[in-house]
């Protein structure tokens, strides 16, 4: 639960949110918070934040799969090796299949668990005041710490609504 | 109308669908659940007493369960077309209609799936398929393509799902904000904590072009995995090279098809025109068009190969057969329905009339189910050695387990519209507010 005060606003277009944060941002106000019923890519940019490092789970998992798939099949079948189709014991051609499925398999998994921790579970959920949910017909702005100067730029951006949050 | 009523419209809109349900529902949900729950008794008088209720005699030992199989894997194909290659390549029309189509890719492979343990002679043995750690030590062979296909079809259910869940909690989290009672538990649970945070957006929109990027080459390997079950053997009829980008196009023809028999209803009964416009329904005519010419071009190809080889020519031997032999109605009755029916798109008035895209499309499926027949079985019933041939007749139990996966299908399909938000609301919203920012551009 956020504890900062500062001035929420809430927006029905996302270009006038995208405008007041970069506005803001031009006056040294950078503790900026968007609550978004929709992915606006418009507004995450112009929060600045660095790009989604979700990359760095996805990636090893699909080569952590690429292994396994090549393992999987390599070992088990030296562990018992038996000729069938008048194939190679380790055929790898035969194993392409299976090293590309659990490239993908793994790498997804890793996606989920990625996405699960860094977006659902901990994505910025102390960000708004408590009890503040905006999936449904606005966007909001938060800017912590901010004080009359961002009330007057979230006025001049076509802000529906400002409010000081204690 | 501002943004946000618009906003408030397309929620009210979906949360519409999952109101209290009326007479039509529960008779299509009764009608289904029977369907499926005779399907299931009649295997069940499998289980207990083997195979012989099944027409399958040697050689013909694959037939109408195994037609079902990948019948069901192409049905699967297009939900993930749609939502995840469609969206690498940034297709807009995607939006008002991917939501239908992965959940009919999930229902159909979960359906699928069960197929390969129906045909089993003992389908309590069915994780032998699996390899797992075991006393003997005797793992699975992995060059089998039948293994290959287990692990095609679990990665695909595995993906898919995966795909669907994550892509509807902003979703499930609009529901939650405004249900009440049960609904609100489970909208609350399956939306993960979903509060619509610029970070998590972040991390949300860059996990999800990884599962786009995943599920693409995905989409492509799986039936041609399954294509390969038959092209990996020797015999006529089966062994050839044409046969994944073959069954890839079919299963696309297929699997949009079978949207569009969803959609058309769908739209009229829950009342979703605004948000599945006849635009929507028009580019997945195109893409059926294009697909059936591709099919078209398959069919050629296969059989001006093989015409001109010598009579003695086993190949040419089985697709004459196949021509003109026990099964010759049905050849000729999936030409018709998978290479002219589609034809029959190019006119508007055929895709504004439900009735005569209904047909269309429903066509287009038999045809699919008898392409897969024509491949699985003439093949078996005419190889090589002429003292082998014989034509195999599906006997009425493996009809019931056929028309029971529909049963099936559908009955998960109409509990799954009760659920879920059947239209990506997030999705719409981000269509609607820069279609209204592009209108203001133009109007200044």
């Amino acid at each position: 639960m956020r504890t900062e005060p500062g001035v929420l606003a809430t927006f029905d277009e996302p270009a006038a949110a995208a405008r007041a944060i970069r506005s803001l941002r031009g006056r040294g106000i950078r503790d900026l918070h968007a609550g978004l019923p929709a992915p606006f890519p418009e507004v995450v940019a112009a929060l600045g934040k660095p790009r989604s490092a979700i990359d760095y789970a996805t990636m090893p998992g699909a080569l952590l799969g690429l292994v396994l798939g090549i393992l999987l099949p390599v070992l088990t079948s030296l562990s018992w090796p038996l000729v069938t189709g008048g194939k190679e014991i380790v055929s790898l051609p035969a194993f392409v299949v299976i090293i590309f499925e659990m490239t993908v398999l793994v790498g997804s998994i890793a996606n989920l668990v990625a996405v699960t921790v860094r977006s659902f579970l901990g994505g910025g959920t102390g960000a708004f005041p408590r009890g503040e949910h905006f999936n449904g017909d606005r966007l909001a702005v938060f800017a912590a710490g901010g004080g009359d100067e961002a009330e007057r730029v979230f006025r001049e951006a076509g802000a529906l609504e400002v409010r000081r949050v204690a | 109308m501002s943004t946000a009523s618009r906003f408030r419209s397309i929620e009210d809109t979906v949360r519409a669908t999952h109101g209290k349900p009326g007479a039509g529902y529960w008779v299509a949900l009764a009608v289904s659940a029977s369907v499926f729950a005779f399907g299931a008794w009649a295997y069940s008088l499998i289980v207990r007493s083997g195979l012989h209720w099944t027409g399958l005699r040697r050689p013909g030992m694959w037939g109408n369960l195994i037609t079902d199989f990948v019948f069901w894997v192409g049905i699967a194909h297009s939900g993930t077309l749609i939502s995840a290659i469609l969206f690498l390549f940034r297709a807009r029309f995607r939006t008002a209609v991917y939501r239908v189509s992965e959940m009919m890719t999930v229902f159909a492979v979960l359906t699928a799936g069960l197929y390969p343990v129906l045909h089993l002679g003992r389908p309590w043995f069915a994780y032998w398929l699996f390899p797992y750690p075991n006393e003997r030590a005797l793992w699975v062979n992995f060059r089998s393509p039948l293994i290959w296909d287990v692990f095609a079809v679990t990665t695909y259910l595995t993906v898919s799902s995966i795909f669907l869940v994550v892509g509807m909690a902003p979703d499930f989290a609009a529901l939650r904000d405004r249900a009440e009672g049960w609904r609100r538990r489970l909208y609350a649970l399956l939306s993960f904590g979903w509060r619509g945070t610029d970070e998590q957006w972040r991390h949300y929109t860059r996990a999800y072009l990884f599962f786009a990027a995943f599920a693409t080459p995905l989409v492509v390997s799986v039936h041609s995995v399954v294509s390969w079950d038959f092209a990996a053997s020797v015999l006529p009829g089966w062994h050839s090279t044409l046969f994944p980008p073959y069954f890839v196009a079919g299963a696309i023809l297929s699997g949009v098809a079978m949207v569009i028999t969803i959609l058309v209803p769908l739209r009229k009964a829950f009342h979703l025109e605004e948000l599945i416009t006849q635009r929507h329904v028009d580019m997945l005519c195109r893409l059926v068009i294009l697909t059936s010419t591709i099919i078209t071009y398959s069919y050629a190809t296969e059989i001006l190969l093989t015409l001109p080889q010598p009579a003695t020519d086993p190949e040419r031997s089985t697709f004459v057969y196949r021509m003109t032999g026990d099964y010759a109605p049905l050849f000729w009755l999936m030409v018709a329905c998978n290479c002219i029916g589609p034809l029959l798109l190019y006119w508007r008035k055929v895709r504004e009339t439900a009735a005569a895209l209904l047909a269309v499309c429903i066509a287009v499926n038999v045809g699919m189910w008898l392409e897969r027949f024509n491949i699985i079985v003439t093949s078996l019933a005419h190889d090589r050695l002429p003292f082998d041939w014989r034509t195999y007749v599906p006997r009425w139990v493996e009809w019931a387990i056929t028309f029971g996966a529909f049963g099936w299908f559908f009955m998960l399909f109409l509990v799954g519209l009760k659920i879920f938000p059947s239209v990506s609301i997030s999705e719409m919203k981000e269509e609607i507010a820069h279609e209204g920012a592009l209108e203001a551009g133009h109007a200044h």
